[in-house]
């Protein structure tokens, strides 16, 4: 029994440090969010005395709901683009020889690691009223001068989907590194086109890095905060918006942890989920991150 | 007990798997004794037992008239090749080869003096300098085997070694292994499942299944007088034939009555009674086969037979003949020029013949076993089984 | 077989929607129009006022000591997670233990502030720098652990046995053969670490007080009320310097037999 405890110890010895970093600075905090959510708001800014249920009542507003179901399509939208220009890139840098494919995983890199902030404010230049696109539209004939490119939910949408691609593109590359390409070869053999081939063997068969992307995409679009209140308009103004306004503007951190408990439950949403459908496959693994 | 490597009464579990089950062994000093197995008999346990990365559930290891079950690996007088070689990526060869005598603080002029004379012995002076990643396997694993004896171990484990070698690179290493065995004199005990590395490396061989030990002899011993249908389906290819003692002829023969078959005469060094059923194998090398019947003898077993399967080999032919409703395998080796002689084809009527001194009675036989003897199907789809009837 | 090119045709599109902005901004920082709207010739006054800009420079200090202070003690805190994680793997407590480090690197940044921020107050702690700090290992550590964890899974274990097997205790194992195989691994989480600290604008947002401005804060107030080409030349900088901090850790966490 001596050599279990002995491993028992150097266990705990090992595990002791992060978990209980983690379980102060991350589990804690995040508790404090879902209980302050049910304390009143004080009128002079910050958290009032004793328990109520009137901050989480007040969400049931029709302006909150139209945020809820903003944050969620633009999240939703973001997403699937993501998806669809991720697949065919990741099977291109897969299918690439071994010195393409560095190169090109290093282009998909690279931007990913420039400053966030920086990135946005690019494109916030490029989509200005003067800025480059604007004018190659009209010279193109494809826009008015009044046309508005920034501050709508297109807008949004755009650099939102800029800011994830890789993260999409990454782990269904990996998954696309370990396909087996002679299985399409004997689809073709056995008389399906290129197309069935794909749709049929090959996204299956990468299955699991889709759902990844999936999550690795929709779940922190679901937070954006920055991107919308920068390149977004009054009216494309998502969860993470409001959250902090009422944080920094109205000084209401009831209702604003009241908001957060909608965001994390519709975080949890899409998570508990995957987790449900692979957690019967043994270990769920989330990700698969190469290259970080 | 007087061996030098010994395991009392050793079991090991590993969840539902009983990977070792009361496993007793002694092994001598200076011999190369290999325990032979399939994958999973627990041939690899016993060696992580006797290495101590395995702690056994009962039993004891003693090495040396010493204790040492409870002793971590580290205070073991044992060292080990693994089947990886585990050579540090981050280490030039020398630093590898001198890792052992570094931890065990020994002075720095016998370090440099022990890791050249190593360096001798395994021929890669000029290379002392590289990493491993520049290395070819055999060049590693002679690295591996210089890491280990330069701690001049009282036994070396050795873990399929030769098994991430291409053939001819495993035919060179087994002749130095064999080499290096005789030079430097340990105790070598070396795992692995290739029989014909067994054979021709052992002073003796300790055949495994499933976590039991079924025989321990020299590879002679194994190979003629198995003791088990396992042994002797595991070993070489073999025939069997179940039947009863119909009467004893004298002191050291008997008749055997098998169903189809005229009895077979053979040796009964277990003095088994007429009555007793007893399971007979006989190995295809000692049978003969030809087209004319061979004269006809006391002590000769012989009967006709119909040609099914025969596959050319260059130096011998494999047949499957079946004699009455049984599958007898025989091989053949070409004494003479092959092309002169009117070849055995298939359909043929042939005799087979064996001297009833050849054949040997096992202890225990088990159905099952007949399948590890590689028969060719009969008919597309049809499963494994050898069975010897129909 | 007759490869489509479609496929292609959208990776070429995606890699050029990718660079498009960044080289929008690079050429703008040289710029000499203030708006962007039309090269109106080379300069180098951007970068030349942006030196002279003393609350730049202290937002950079800040942001740098930050950044290194947090580095170390996530990669410490991290490498730690990721060698239980591996070693103990599958037990009750490395399932609790994996879901608390995996669960922040889904998480949106915008819950992490305002937890951390609710926190804070609630505890007592005053926000500034030590604050930052704080809040940066506490998201830098997953991210760690995670690179760690990866290197050590291609990790071969028998080299630990090995070393074992010829004398070596623990925690010779450890300093001789485990550190030093581990090392390119960690530099790697390390390095990863550093540059999401230096990039972390959310998180740091909330929990920042007054006079404890970070880069990206200052960044962000720049874009809401400053001056467009100073932020140009201050990104190509950033640029260059995330750029090579990031070669560094792709070099060192490529395993051994990838092709470079």
């Amino acid at each position: 029994m001596g050599r279990e405890t002995r491993l028992k110890i150097q266990e705990w010895l090992a595990t002791l440090p992060s978990l209980f970093w983690l379980a102060v600075f991350f589990l804690i905090p995040t508790l404090m969010v879902f209980a302050i959510a049910f304390r009143p708001a004080d009128p002079y800014g910050g958290i009032g005395p004793g328990w109520t249920l009137d901050t989480i009542r007040s969400l049931a507003d029709a302006h909150y709901l139209a945020i809820a179901w903003r944050t969620f399509w633009i999240s939703g939208l973001t997403t699937l683009i993501c998806l669809c220009l991720a697949v065919p890139t990741a099977y291109t840098i897969a299918r690439a020889s071994a010195r393409w494919r560095t190169t090109l995983l290093m282009m998909v890199i690279v931007p990913f690691w420039t400053s966030f902030l920086v990135r946005i404010f690019a494109w916030k230049t490029l989509l200005h009223p003067e800025g480059l696109i604007k004018r190659v539209l009209v010279v193109l004939g494809l826009a008015g001068p009044q046309t508005q490119l920034l501050y709508n939910s297109g807008a949004v949408v755009l650099v939102t989907v800029y800011t994830f691609l890789p993260f999409a593109i990454l782990p269904i590359y990996a998954a696309a590194d370990k396909f087996d390409f002679r299985l399409l070869e004997a689809a073709r053999d056995l008389g399906a086109t290129s197309l069935r081939a794909f749709l049929k063997i090959f996204l299956p068969g990468i299955r699991r890095a889709l759902v990844t992307a999936f999550l690795v995409v929709f779940i922190p679009a679901l937070g954006s905060y920055v991107i919308p209140d920068l390149v977004g308009g009054p009216s494309s103004e998502m969860l993470g918006n409001k959250i902090a306004q009422r944080v920094f503007v109205d000084r209401n951190l009831p209702h604003a942890s009241a908001l957060s408990v909608v965001l994390i439950l519709a975080v949890l949403a899409p998570l508990t989920a995957v987790l449900f459908l692979q957690g019967k496959k043994g270990r769920p693994e989330l990700f698969i991150r190469e290259g970080e | 007990m007087d061996g030098f490597l010994e395991f009392q009464n050793v079991s090991k579990r590993f969840g539902s798997v009983q990977a070792v089950e009361n496993v007793t062994l002694e092994i001598k000093k200076g011999e190369f004794f290999s325990l032979l197995g399939p994958s999973g008999c627990g041939k690899t346990t016993m060696l992580r037992l006797a290495a101590g990365f395995e702690h056994p559930d009962t039993g004891r290891v003693v090495l040396d008239g010493e204790d040492i079950t409870g002793l971590p690996p580290n205070k073991r007088k044992v060292n080990t090749i693994f089947q990886s070689y585990a050579l540090f990526p981050h280490m030039t060869v020398r630093e590898n080869i001198a890792f052992g005598l570094r931890i065990a603080k020994k002075p720095e002029k016998e370090i440099k003096a022990e890791v050249e004379a190593m360096l001798g012995l395994i021929r890669m002076k000029d290379q002392a300098q590289k990493k491993p990643d520049l290395l070819s396997g055999g060049q590693k694993q002679r690295v591996a085997v210089a890491r280990a004896l330069i701690n001049k171990p009282s036994v070396l484990l050795l873990d399929e070694p030769l098994a991430a070698l291409d053939l001819k690179l495993r035919q060179r290493m087994l002749i130095e292994l064999d080499m290096i065995h005789d030079e430097v004199g340990i105790t070598f005990l070396y795992v692995t499942h290739d029989q014909g590395e067994a054979m021709s490396l052992s002073d003796r061989i300790a055949v495994m299944d499933s976590g039991r030990i079924e025989q321990v002899g020299t590879p002679a011993e194994i190979y003629e007088t198995p003791r088990t249908s396992f042994v002797a389906a595991f070993i070489g290819d073999t025939n069997f034939f179940e039947g009863e003692v119909g009467a004893v002829v004298d002191a050291e023969y008997c008749r055997l009555r098998v169903e189809g078959l005229p009895d077979i005469l053979c040796f009964n060094d277990k003095q088994i009674q007429p009555g007793n059923s007893v399971s007979l194998s006989i190995r295809p090398e000692k049978v003969h086969i030809s087209r004319d019947k061979p004269e006809e003898s006391a002590d000769r077993n012989i009967m006709p037979a119909v040609v099914e399967d025969a596959i050319y080999l260059g130096s011998n032919t494999k047949y499957w003949v079946r004699a009455n409703g049984h599958r007898i395998q025989v091989m053949r080796q070409h004494f003479r020029f092959f092309l002169d002689e009117k070849p055995i084809r298939w359909n043929d009527p042939v005799w087979i013949w064996w001297h009833a001194d050849d054949g040997f009675m096992l202890d225990r036989f088990r159905k099952a076993d007949a399948g590890l003897v590689a028969l060719p199907p009969q008919k597309v789809g049809e499963s494994d089984e050898g069975s010897m009837k129909g | 077989m007759k490869r489509s090119l479609f496929p292609r045709a959208v990776t070429a599109v995606v890699l050029l929607f990718f660079y498009l902005p960044i080289l929008v901004l690079v050429v703008n920082s040289f710029n000499a129009s203030r708006f962007g709207s039309g090269w109106q010739g080379f300069t180098l006054t951007w970068y030349a006022r942006l030196i002279h800009e003393p609350e730049i420079w202290r937002a950079a200090r800040n942001t740098l000591i930050i950044a290194v202070s947090a580095t170390l003690v996530s990669v410490a805190l991290g490498t730690a997670a990721a060698f239980a994680l591996h070693r103990f793997m599958g037990s009750r407590l490395q399932r609790l233990h994996y879901t608390l480090v995996a669960t922040p690197l889904v998480v949106p940044e915008i819950l992490v502030g305002i937890s951390l921020l609710m926190f804070f107050v609630a505890a007592g702690v005053g926000l500034g720098l030590f604050s930052i700090f704080l809040a940066h290992v506490t998201f830098c550590i997953s991210y760690v652990a995670m690179v760690v964890l990866g290197r050590l899974q291609d990790f071969d274990f028998s080299v630990i046995e090995a070393a074992r097997d010829l004398g070596a205790g623990w925690w010779q194992t450890a300093r001789r053969v485990l550190l030093p195989m581990l090392f390119p691994g960690i530099v790697a989480g390390g390095l990863l670490a550093f540059t999401l600290s230096i990039d972390d604008f959310v998180i740091t947002f909330f929990v920042a007080g007054p006079g404890s401005t970070t880069l990206p804060i200052r960044i962000y107030s720049m874009i809401k009320h400053g001056s467009p080409p100073l932020i140009n030349a201050l990104s190509a900088i950033l640029l260059v310097i995330t750029f090579t901090a990031v070669l560094l850790s792709q070099r060192l966490s490529r395993v051994k037999n990838q092709p470079l």
